[in-house]
């Protein structure tokens, strides 16, 4: 029944194909016009590589992954891949591989070209089939997949060809115990909260009856039934679920601090024994749902905690996702592949373009350009030859080359650079939270009272259970659990609030310290100004041709051409393109074309030097010049323009006492023009990643919290030293991964916004904690004096609660009226 | 209403209730909810030869088991 339902698809779907007159890949679902597809049977397919593809999967028998991905587009089969016998080799599996209890090798990879819930289906299936793999599990949010199998029935390279036979590629990570572990943590929790929610919800239930029983009258036989059912169904939550705080509690007081968990744990477990005292004795009332509920919501609360910090494991798998392990080096005249840590000074390495270079050294032959935005966010390709330095990190455009080595990789550039930005990352100075500091002293304080209550109803005198049951109901009463949800509560609502207006907190405890903020650092280029320049100014003379200048910016795609084009495309005035019969781009210059001997040149001063011809024109801003037979035809100076809100940021800031510093790698003259128009006094230009960050130490050792904002590569070392680091969404992939906020929308009014949510949500914190307080100023004092009847101390304890939770709405009200 | 019939509803009920905790809580040590994706769309793709393959799959990894045991 279910084929015939999936061949009745594929027919749909062919006869659409036919319709339409547009052939489909069969494997790909891209879409090509009929005459360069190639026909197989009654398929068409766009390449070789999803040909090969369709009848590697028909063989296998998984054919049913075309009925669901449904029209799900895929990447075609054409990428070239190193040798896969890579991952046969000994230091490979000494990094990566791991042997389970049951003797089976474990790698973790991440696979790429996953699209659908089908891509996962299909790479589990392949792999299932494949003779000695004994299990592949792929997660679908992070793409991670775990693999297991027997080394002696199939190599891993093998597992890996597997993986790129069917059209995806995978590489390895280091599923670092940082991972492992959060992953524990959080199923623990899981299990716990799980235990201790069923629990508290029946008992619940049990102690309605008998709080109805309190009232109209229970029979004592009743009342023990309902005691024992409670205290069954109460052990599990104080014993499994509450562990965690008699754990807490004796690394506490090993460290010789009072912490709440030591208050959670002997308040709960105080109570619980004076209530099987009381279910045994059948006198008086058990307090079996104060025990669970305590333990529940001070659990819920902590675990809010454990889910809102990032993981920090992530970041560092995608940084070693960037460098590849092995270099081509010459040995014996023969071209070898090398692990990076084997290179020795002195190796002639081999750089083929669109490679990143590894390491640092002198070109011995060959020339080309070079793209160093990685290290420096100078967006220009840099054009090097013979005897010049090529620096680790940055990457080959054109050039094939070979270079001599200077430094090992241990002491090279990119190196280095990774293990600052570890050491930025692990540096971040904590400020210890207001939390814990209020509750050491809340702890001690209720204990002591309880004790002391207890000996002065003991020696004022009252029976031995009397006093011991107003001293248990001054713990009970005081609740922890409205001081135990004060942050969590607050902070979740807070960052869902952000997400909302597209600021990604990473990690809740940043709401905080971003409300301690008192200089805010913000990079230029791409942060407070858009990246990119828009013509500010035109001046055109004899002989300017629109259609000659159009298509000479056309072909170029550097800021400043497609500047020009998008301000000719606007300007109304009919254009038609012209075609050059010869044309060339000069790096860090400019563009030179022919048309019928006609020679056109578009670039800056420099190029105009170099061929000679005259200008006299002066600015402060980019200049493009236009020569037409070596006379100067036009003139156009372009300027970045600066992002919508940047001066009410700034203004705004300095309302609440921010200041706020730019830092730029720009020249002075464009800085000071930028900070000018937005109202910024203080600026730092042409600085280096490296002068960056020593900005940001030398700050913060003059006591500062800094926000630092940013969105390249360059900033990175200063966004993970600064306390909070903030990143436009557009930025780069590392700069997105060592910030802790980032801004999906690229605006300022979300930076703003930001800054106001964690003002808010830390100001209602604040208030959380007052009322927890005030509560407990009440309560406490008429718990000693014993007036607290069960009823009262339960409803007042989850009142308490429900009063921080509904404190915390608020902030959603407090900002949409800011 | 006598003591037995509370007794037996009360124990009854968490009992039911319990099994059905203990079957979650196994789902979850068994990593049954690590990715929710996943788990949503199983059931989609849930059919019989599926079921087939995760049979022979597990026949497979006991044979595999075997094969692999080496005494030390």
């Amino acid at each position: 029944m279910l084929k015939s339902i999936k061949n009745s698809k594929k027919i749909d779907y062919k006869e659409n194909l036919k319709l339409s007159n547009k052939i489909i890949c069969s494997h790909c679902h891209l879409e090509f016009s009929k005459d360069v597809m190639i026909v197989d049977g009654s398929h068409y397919f766009c390449c070789n590589g999803c040909q090969g593809v369709f009848h590697l999967l028909s063989d296998e028998g998984l054919d049913s992954f075309y009925a669901k991905t449904g029209d799900v587009k895929l990447s075609p089969q054409t990428a070239q891949y190193e040798d896969s016998s890579n991952f046969n080799a000994l230091a490979f599996y000494d990094k990566f591989v791991k042997i389970n209890s049951d003797g089976f090798s474990e790698v973790s990879l991440i696979i790429e070209g996953i699209h659908c819930s089908a891509c996962i289906w299909l790479n589990e299936k392949a792999l299932d089939k494949m003779e000695g793999v004994v299990e592949a599990n792929i997660n679908f949010t992070n793409n991670k997949a775990t693999i297991t199998w027997a080394d002696s029935v199939v190599k891993l390279s093998q597992i890996i060809d597997m993986i790129r036979a069917i059209g995806y590629n995978a590489y390895p990570y280091d599923a670092s115990l940082q991972e492992v572990h959060a992953n524990k943590e959080r199923k623990d929790y899981y299990l716990k909260m799980s235990v201790a929610i069923f629990a508290s919800m029946n008992i619940m239930w049990i102690a309605v009856a008998q709080y109805a029983g309190f009232f109209s009258g229970m029979e004592q036989g009743v009342k023990t039934i309902l005691n024992i059912a409670e205290g069954i169904l109460a052990t599990p939550v104080l014993f499994y679920s509450g562990w965690v705080f008699f754990r807490g509690s004796y690394y506490g007081l090993k460290n010789r601090v009072v912490n709440m968990d030591l208050l959670v744990a002997t308040g709960a477990s105080l109570t619980y024994i004076y209530s099987i005292f009381i279910t045994i004795s059948g006198k008086g009332e058990a307090y079996f749902d104060s025990v669970s509920m305590i333990i529940t919501f001070v659990l819920i609360g902590k675990f809010l905690e454990v889910i809102s910090k990032k993981n920090a494991a992530d970041t560092l798998d995608i940084i070693g996702k960037h460098l590849p392990s092995e270099v081509n080096v010459i040995q014996n005249e023969k071209i070898v592949s090398l692990k990076l840590e084997d290179v020795l000074v002195g190796d002639i390495i081999v750089v083929s373009s669109g490679e990143k270079v590894l390491l640092d050294g002198l070109i011995v032959q060959g020339e080309g350009s070079f793209d160093e935005s990685n290290l420096t966010g100078e967006s220009k390709a840099i054009y090097k030859s013979l005897g010049d330095k090529v620096v680790s990190g940055t990457i080959s455009i054109d050039a094939d080359i070979h270079f001599k080595a200077t430094r090992d990789f241990e002491h090279s550039t990119l190196s280095n650079l990774v293990s600052l930005l570890e050491t930025a990352i692990n540096k971040k100075p904590k400020i210890e939270q207001l939390a814990n500091k209020l509750s050491e002293h809340f702890s001690t304080t209720i204990l002591s009272l309880s004790v002391l209550t207890f000996f002065v109803w003991w020696f004022w005198p009252h029976s031995f259970e009397e006093s011991l049951m107003v001293g248990i109901s001054v713990i009970v009463i005081a609740c922890p659990c409205a001081l135990g949800l004060a942050t969590p509560v607050a902070t979740l609502v807070g960052l869902n609030l952000g997400a909302k207006k597209g600021i990604l907190f990473k990690e809740a405890a940043q709401l905080e310290t971003m409300a301690k903020v008192d200089l805010l650092l913000v990079d230029k280029t791409g942060t407070l100004t858009v990246g990119k320049p828009q013509v500010i100014k035109e001046e055109r003379f004899d002989g300017f041709n629109i259609n000659m200048l159009y298509s000479l910016v056309k072909s170029s795609k550097h800021p400043i051409s497609t500047g020009i084009t998008n301000y000719l495309e606007n300007s109304k005035e009919s254009i038609n393109e012209i075609l050059f019969n010869e044309f060339s781009q000069i790096a860090a210059r400019g563009i030179v074309a022919k048309y019928n001997d006609i020679e056109v040149i578009g670039g800056n001063k420099k190029l105009m030097n170099e061929h000679n011809i005259e200008h006299q024109y002066e600015s402060d801003k980019s200049l493009f010049y236009v020569a037409i037979d070596k006379k100067i035809v036009a003139i156009y100076e372009l300027s970045d323009s600066i992002k919508d809100g940047a001066k009410e940021l700034v203004s705004s800031l300095s309302k609440i006492n921010i200041e706020t510093i730019m830092l730029t790698g720009d020249h002075k003259k464009s800085a000071q023009k930028v900070a000018k128009t937005i109202g910024i006094e203080n600026i730092h230009y042409e600085l280096s990643p490296e002068d960056k960050l020593t900005l940001v130490e030398e700050f913060q050792k003059e006591g500062k919290v800094i926000v630092m904002v940013g969105d390249g590569v360059n900033d990175i070392l200063a966004l993970g030293r600064a306390d909070i680091g903030i990143v436009m969404g557009s930025g780069s992939d590392i700069a997105v991964d060592v910030s802790d906020v980032v801004l999906l929308n690229n605006s300022l009014h979300s930076l703003l916004a930001a800054f106001k949510i964690s003002d808010t949500t830390f100001k209602l914190i604040k208030q959380n904690f007052a009322i927890s307080l005030v509560y407990n100023a009440i309560t406490i004092p008429l718990a000693m004096a014993g007036y607290v009847i069960p009823l009262v101390a339960a409803l007042s304890m989850s009142f308490s609660s429900l009063l921080v939770v509904g404190n915390s709405m608020r902030i959603k009200y407090k900002i949409n009226r800011k | 209403m006598d003591d037995w019939v509370i007794v037996m509803m009360l124990s009854g009920s968490l009992f039911l209730g319990g099994i059905a905790l203990i079957a979650f809580m196994w789902g979850v040590k068994n990593g049954q909810f690590d990715d929710e994706e996943k788990y949503l769309n199983a059931t989609k793709f849930d059919n019989v030869e599926d079921l087939q393959a995760a049979v022979e799959k597990e026949k497979k990894i006991e044979e595999l088991k075997k094969k692999s045991y080496r005494p030390e």
